[in-house]
């Protein structure tokens, strides 16, 4: 593959890299989107729909990709990653890892003609494991781009897909990763979060309890998209009749390593508790907390509006979660509000996990993560908060640390402000800009920041 | 009904243990997570609100930091290493000073340096009163050229002693003992007095938590990984070498301290020797479990932690090399060892009994025994005398 020079790379294919890459798209500067799942979209495009307004989440979300995929000044690169980030004279080069997919990105029509032919199912990794994905497939209804990616580790090599594939030598099951650098005058660093692992706290049956899932399960469960088309309990396909909330499951508890709140915990767990008020309505559904923080606009109300619609809530942070003899999770909790200690039972538990850093310092150059939490570090964050600590090399959304979307997408927007200005001001002083070779000052000679 | 408020209570429980206790946001999974927890006493987060919020004459009137046992799993679970297990052994010492009517258990448990004067005084005290007695007497009663103990300390001299100065210290003990019970029963007697019957029909309380610690046995709950009475028989085995020299020196000192010879079977020595081995070994393991700190009880060692278990060894070792000198007719050395154990030993019971971790050998079983005087109480509903709930 050719090596690519671009005005500005963009590093994550989530709400804040798309966002950040339209942006700069829109002001004619050259972007490269890397994003290293098959399809852009981000945590985002498997949610069911966002508070406080509860739009669907699809429907804000594909036309960005789409957006994103067709973009004149954007190149879009799934299924790579960035491997190292090295500055070049005044520039950076990003060495790129395109990993296969055992299909031929440019010839696939995305017909869906192999996935239908392959013979394999796996636990769908987009639906959270609960329904059945292909071994070959289009990653899911709304990937961008849509072209089929195959699992060789699962394949059987049956050839199924191969025979009825319309497009000549489109499956290829001899595709290697491929190696090819990017030449950008500034990056955005998007990299987003991950969600803490449901078996980080052994208090909460260590992932072993079948119906204690997480948050992102439970969107799949309220989306249009979602593998059932109701909520229905893992372990038994029972329709749940009482389901609870554990608040701060993975943030806030430092016996997890993690200090810091989550900032979105509190509010897709009512978010969500109003959904399955409205897919269950004669469940009851209880939200174990600490403290509710709602600190958005429209957010206190809609915590009001859950309180009145009957959800319970109750004050205590859960210590432990079992398992009866019918599989109903048992949860421990002292109700700070009278000091009692009580265990309930629950057809299913949702943990509200928090967020993690995805970002690996060690790939990036010069572009530390801040002590405490392991998130970007920021070098202004309460003045310019997309500014990392290497000029050039900005950031955007929860790769800085916890936020909500909203958050996201206007520190997404105000990051490629900043990157727009930095090359703006590089092209002021006769350096690199679009197209052109990358000369070898210093980027300290910038006068920047 | 006010409350008071002591806005340094907090701190002044820092110099006392408490080191994270400020740290808490009463998430409540410390309560939940206890297997000793009641509804009645859902501690420790309720012990830790009160420190918080200055409510001294509530935790003075609170037993529930004598029902933990600090098994740790509240500490290993906080989410924000507020430590409450240290919290609750904080308050057990900050509790044991406030019953001390002497003020010495408060300089003690603050400040290093009193223990170590309050231990060299009472060191040189002894000392002084040894070579005293043989200044007084020429120096005659020192035998050298056989082992005659009985002389160089007259063992119903000693004795009489050892109980003047025993009974000083058992009241001082009862002292705080009637502090704590005034302060446990206040919030149900409303100044009633508790009839005695009721006294006595739950005095089986107080003898079967003295005598097994059989509470102790259920932290950890259901836990089978974790559960371990290893812990609980160690310190079972301790109370009982201890009480057997407890009784030996209190009751039978006049037959105890002998320079008779005997045969090994005879209970004069197997009783000796049981109780000197399982003190060894048991401070012995105390204290190399406080340096290691692999237990979760252990990790925050104050200097008095370490002082109880020291002593222990000190006086089994020191005892059992009186006996063995003896034994071997060496004079000097004898009776050295024996001055020795004798300033150890009167060290340790005045800077332990009623005023360091020594009191909790009483305070936990009363405060099991309060607690079911307070139930009797209640069940019985003396009213109008007695209010029906009080505020613990």
């Amino acid at each position: 593959m050719k090596n690519l020079q671009v005005d500005a790379l963009v590093v994550g294919g989530g709400i804040a890299g798309m966002q950040s890459a339209l942006d700069l798209a829109d002001q004619g500067f050259h972007v490269a989107l890397v994003e290293k799942e098959a399809s852009i979209g981000g945590k985002m495009i498997s949610l069911s729909k966002v508070f406080p307004t509860l739009d669907c989440c699809s429907c804000i979300t594909t036309p960005k990709m789409s957006a994103v995929a067709h973009h004149e000044n954007i190149t879009l690169l799934t299924y790579c990653e960035v491997v190292a980030l090295e500055q070049n004279g005044a520039s950076y080069r990003a060495q790129i890892n395109k990993k296969p997919r055992y299909v031929n990105e440019e010839s696939c029509t995305g017909c869906r003609l192999c996935e239908y032919a392959c013979p394999l199912d796996l636990p769908s990794a987009f639906d959270m494991g609960l329904g059945a994905q292909r071994v070959i497939r289009v990653p899911f209804s709304t990937a961008v781009p849509q072209k089929a990616v195959l699992d060789i580790d699962n394949c059987i090599l049956c050839g199924k897909c191969e025979n009825v594939c319309p497009v000549a030598d489109c499956i290829d099951f001899t595709q290697t990763a491929v190696t090819f650098e990017i030449h950008a005058d500034a990056i955005v660093l998007a990299t987003g979060f991950e969600l803490t692992p449901t078996d980080a706290k052994a208090e909460y049956g260590g992932g072993k309890l079948r119906n204690v899932v997480d948050a992102l399960t439970v969107e799949r469960f309220l989306a249009p998209t979602g593998p059932y088309g109701h909520v229905l309990r893992p372990s038994d396909g029972k329709e749940p009749e009482s389901i609870a909330y554990v608040q701060c499951a993975g943030s806030r508890d430092i016996s997890l390593g993690v200090a810091y709140c989550s900032r979105i915990c509190c509010m897709y767990a009512i978010k969500q508790a109003m959904l399955l008020s409205g897919a269950l309505p004669l469940a009851d559904i209880t939200i174990y907390y600490m403290d509710i923080r709602t600190f958005g606009k429209g957010y206190e109300q809609f915590y009001q509006n859950a309180r009145a619609m009957g959800i319970e809530f109750v004050r205590g942070k859960v210590a432990r979660i079992h398992e009866d003899a019918a599989q109903n999770p048992v949860v421990r909790v002292e109700q700070i509000d009278d000091g009692s200690v009580v265990e309930r039972e629950h057809d299913m538990v949702v943990l509200s996990v928090g967020m993690l850093p995805s970002y690996n310092p060690g790939l990036i150059y010069n572009v530390p993560v801040a002590a405490d939490d392991g998130f970007v570090a920021q070098s202004a964050a309460n003045i310019s908060p997309c500014l990392t600590y290497q000029p050039g090399i900005f950031v955007a959304g929860t790769a800085a640390g916890p936020m909500d979307i909203v958050d996201s997408i206007v520190m997404a927007g105000a990051a490629a402000a900043e990157t727009a200005a930095y090359l703006e001001e590089r092209r002021a002083v006769g350096m690199a800009g679009n197209g052109r070779s990358p000369q070898t000052t210093s980027v300290k000679e910038v006068s920047y920041a | 009904m006010s409350t008071r408020v002591d806005p340094n209570l907090l701190i002044d429980l820092q110099d006392y243990g408490a080191v994270g206790a400020e740290k808490c946001f009463n998430c409540g999974t410390c309560t939940a997570m206890c297997p000793l927890t009641s509804d009645e006493h859902p501690f420790p987060r309720n012990m830790i609100r009160l420190a918080q919020v200055g409510a001294k004459e509530q935790l003075l009137a609170s037993t529930d930091p004598w029902l933990c046992y600090y098994c740790g799993d509240c500490a290993s679970t906080c989410p924000k290493e507020a430590e409450p297990g240290e919290t609750m052994m904080a308050l057990r010492r900050w509790l044991t000073a406030q019953y001390d009517p002497t003020g010495l258990s408060a300089k003690l448990y603050t400040s290093e340096t009193a223990v170590i004067k309050t231990i060299v005084r009472i060191g040189l005290i002894v000392l002084v009163l040894f070579i005293g007695y043989h200044a007084l007497t020429g120096f005659h009663n020192i035998v050298t050229n056989s082992v005659q103990l009985n002389t160089f300390a007259p063992v119903m001299l000693v004795w009489a002693l050892v109980l003047l100065h025993g009974s000083m210290l058992f009241y001082r003990m009862i002292a705080g003992v009637f502090k704590m019970s005034r302060h446990v029963l206040a919030p149900v007697t409303m100044g009633n007095k508790v009839p005695l019957r009721i006294y006595l029909e739950t005095l089986p309380v107080y003898i079967t938590a003295f005598a097994t610690q059989r509470r102790w046995r259920d932290c950890h709950g259901d836990d089978e990984e974790k559960h371990d009475d290893g812990r609980w028989f160690k310190h079972f085995l301790l109370v009982t070498g201890y009480v057997t020299m407890l009784v030996l020196i209190l009751g039978f000192l006049w037959w105890f301290q002998t320079d008779a010879f005997y045969p090994l079977w005879h209970p004069q020595r197997w009783l000796g020797y049981y109780a000197t081995i399982v003190l060894i070994y048991t401070s012995s393991e105390i204290l190399i479990g406080r340096w290691r700190k692999t237990e979760q009880l252990h990790r925050f060692s104050q200097p008095t932690d370490w002082l109880f278990p020291t002593f222990i060894l000190t006086g089994a070792v020191t005892g059992i090399f009186v006996h063995i000198f003896r034994y071997a007719g060496w004079a000097w050395p004898t009776y050295i060892i024996y001055v020795i154990h004798v300033m150890a030993m009167v060290a340790m019971l005045d800077t332990e009994v009623g005023v360091g971790k020594w009191a909790h050998l009483f305070y936990r079983p009363l405060a099991m025994y309060l607690e079911a005087i307070k139930a009797k109480v209640r069940e019985e509903q003396l009213v109008p005398d007695f209010a029906p709930t009080g505020t613990d």
